[in-house]
């Protein structure tokens, strides 16, 4: 079959065009794709919807998490007459009285209506700004225990694009260790069979040469610990997308987040599509842009999760200002059992707002004293800065 | 080959119940000759898919079971060093005198001296060929994935010493992962992807149907019910996994084989060792068999 041949009518365009649409909500979609999918909806055959569906989510998709943007953008491809009418009212300025309440997602709507994606754009952009100057004049702590529920919205196709982005040119490089793998190595121990045999018929059969195999090295566990409170709230969100999509590579990840208390939000990360994991943290997280309890947070993570360190192995990402404000002889105590029971401490700082700071105030200090290493960013306006912060400060401690 | 309909009549026959989408992809993997990965919760029904599909096409079923720390050498082939070293030393006392490098190195390199392992033996299978299962390809590490790139792409694969090894009759590859870590984007590529769900409730009710055929129907009921609700929203939040089919149908045989005859708050208790496989988890449901085992909306 090909394209505009008169028999199968306008079937391969209208293909084409959705698995574009599939592109522009970043679904990862290439032209060999495109020409099995047209391949398998032969096999299936078009009286069905169910199976041309299930043919093309085979072909299209193979990411679990793209798999409710493939389900939302069928269906309101290859609709009903009736919801046609409804989507298009959705789309007309005008008719919006008709429009029914639109629950897609951000990505979905944006793909489907590329002309406006800039003009959502722009309208994002507004209300950001507006944040940048309240942020300024929010940076004073305090002791009240503020409960509140983080409200993230779904990221937008340009946010996820440059998370993606910067997760991938910006790599964390974690220090690695020996596993049971074996390599051929120099320094090995065991006899390199394949290689040893090579060699010898070089030299008519005489085993001149006895090349070794040794373990291969993996990185090690990562615990990243994150701080939610008041001062860091404008980061949370694409901190917390970007370290997702960063550390997806790690099998060995958990990942907690602390204000006035501690939630573990590593079964969230296991969610593969970044709209669904920052879902889960708003449904999770009810400390949201509290105070910072370190100390408290700290002792938690020892009662309730102490299986999730891995003793003298695992490396420990502490993302916070250290303007804690409970009690330092606690911080004290917690940090040095949090040293004790990790490879090492790392702690960036991403909220170090002048030139010539000193790590002064007591829980800034205490944390500077326990870890192994540490950065701090000046005048933080961009994701950007803080990934690369991020990987400097983890890849520090290699061996 | 046959339809949709045929693969879920003919898959039924062999004891496995098959929603529409998983037929359609297995389906499309057979029409297509595409290795077709599946993802999925531990206790789906993954492997046995592969299994009954090669009942089906009356093929062989070659299992790899993944692991970290697979090599080449355990998966495709390794030399037989033992039986080479012995050649080579028997060479040598016959023609102690005379150089014969060129000849000794095809001597040592023969078929005969090869170990097959699974990926080769699917190549080399005979007519109809064979169903390889690549179980829990995730278990296996990063460099594994790549060893697999051509025999996914085009069945065959590469010995330095022989040369290129095409498939006699293309196998069928189904993969399988418990995404414990993604996949590398070139594996995913060459094959066809299907997520597979946990069943609704009528599927689960005439699997256990086949599979625990002494259970009264009441039970079965009975079973697929709370089963359905224990992976469903409030109750399954507390845990920190669902049971899979598997699950259920153990714990139907294990309900079977106590005589029960509808399922108390007691032999829920007794039993849920069977459904569960963390303490956490036993104790989270002790409290909730209340709610669990009244009757539904």
């Amino acid at each position: 079959m090909q394209l505009g041949d008169a028999r199968v009518g306008k079937w391969p365009i209208n293909l084409l065009g959705f698995a574009r649409a599939l592109r522009r909500s970043g679904v990862p979609v290439d032209s060999a794709k495109i020409a099995l999918s047209l391949q398998a909806a032969v096999a299936v055959g078009l009286e069905q919807k169910a199976d041309l569906k299930a043919a093309l989510s085979c072909v299209l998709i193979n990411r679990l998490e793209d798999r409710a943007v493939f389900h939302e953008l069928f269906e309101a491809y290859f609709k009903d007459p009736q919801v046609a009418n409804q989507l298009l009212a959705q789309m007309l300025p005008t008719a919006q009285g008709e429009a029914l309440a639109n629950t897609r997602k951000p990505r979905v709507n944006e793909a489907l209506n590329p002309k406006r994606a800039q003009d959502v754009q722009n309208k994002n952009n507004q209300p950001d700004k507006e944040q940048e100057f309240e942020l300024d004049a929010a940076m004073t702590a305090s002791d009240l225990v503020r409960l509140r529920q983080s409200d993230f919205g779904a990221l937008g196709a340009e946010e996820f694009k440059l998370v993606q982005r910067l997760a991938m040119q910006i790599p964390m490089i974690l220090p690695t260790y020996a596993t049971r793998r074996q390599r051929a190595s120099r320094a090995g121990r065991g006899l390199n069979w394949p290689q040893t045999f090579r060699q010898a018929l070089k030299t008519e059969g005489e085993f001149l040469v006895l090349p070794k195999r040794g373990p291969q090295r993996q990185p090690l566990p990562l615990m990243i610990i994150v701080d939610i409170s008041g001062s860091m709230e404008r980061y949370a969100r694409l901190l917390l997308a970007f370290l997702h999509q960063a550390t997806v590579q790690y099998p060995k990840r958990e990942v907690m987040v602390f204000g006035t208390g501690l939630t573990r939000l590593t079964p969230i990360f296991q969610r593969a599509d970044p709209d669904e994991m920052l879902q889960g943290v708003n449904d999770t997280v009810k400390d949201f842009a509290a105070g910072t309890l370190l100390g408290r947070s700290l002792m938690e993570l020892k009662a309730r999760h102490p299986r999730t360190l891995v003793a003298r192995k695992s490396v420990v990402l502490l993302i916070t200002d250290g303007l804690d404000t409970g009690e330092s002889a606690e911080l004290d105590v917690s940090l040095q059992w949090l040293k004790r029971h990790c490879k090492s401490l790392c702690w960036l700082n991403p909220l170090l707002r002048f030139e010539g700071y000193q790590p002064l105030a007591k829980g800034a200090s205490l944390l500077d004293r326990y870890a192994d290493a540490k950065i701090a960013i000046h005048n933080l306006t961009h994701l950007e800065q803080l990934a690369k912060a991020l990987a400097r400060v983890v890849s520090s401690k290699r061996e | 080959m046959m339809s949709v309909d045929g693969l879920i009549a003919a898959l039924r026959a062999q004891g496995y119940e098959a929603d529409r989408a998983t037929a359609t992809s297995v389906y499309l993997s057979l029409v297509l000759g595409r290795p077709l990965l599946l993802e999925g919760e531990p206790g789906v029904g993954k492997t046995e898919l592969a299994k009954a599909l090669a009942k089906v096409l009356g093929r062989s079923l070659l299992r790899l079971q993944c692991y970290d720390g697979l090599e080449l050498r355990d998966a495709l082939y390794e030399w037989n060093y033992a039986a080479q070293m012995l050649h080579l030393r028997a060479a040598g006392v016959h023609d102690a005198q005379q150089s014969l490098v060129p000849n000794l190195e095809q001597e040592v390199y023969q078929s005969k001296y090869l170990i097959r392992r699974p990926l080769l033996q699917a190549l080399e299978a005979p007519e109809p060929g064979a169903v390889l299962l690549i179980d829990e390809v995730d278990r296996a590490d990063e460099p594994f994935e790549a060893f697999l790139l051509e025999y996914l792409g085009e069945y065959q694969v590469s010995i330095p010493e022989l040369g290129t090894i095409k498939a006699l009759t293309k196998p069928v590859t189904i993969l399988t992962s418990n995404r414990t870590r993604d996949l590398n984007d070139a594996v995913k590529r060459r094959c066809l992807f299907h997520w597979m769900d946990y069943p609704d409730r009528e599927r689960e009710l005439s699997i256990l149907r086949t599979q625990v055929p002494q259970a009264s129907e009441a039970l079965s009921e009975q079973v697929s019910r709370i089963v359905n609700k224990l992976r469903s929203a409030p109750f399954a939040d507390a845990f920190s996994r669902a049971p899979g089919i598997a699950e259920s149908v153990e714990w139907a045989r294990a309900l079977v084989a106590l005589n029960t005859l509808v399922v108390d708050p007691e032999v829920l208790g007794d039993t849920a060792g069977i459904l569960f496989k963390q303490r956490e988890d036993v104790a989270q449901l002790l409290p909730m068999s209340a709610s669990l085992l009244s009757p539904d909306e």
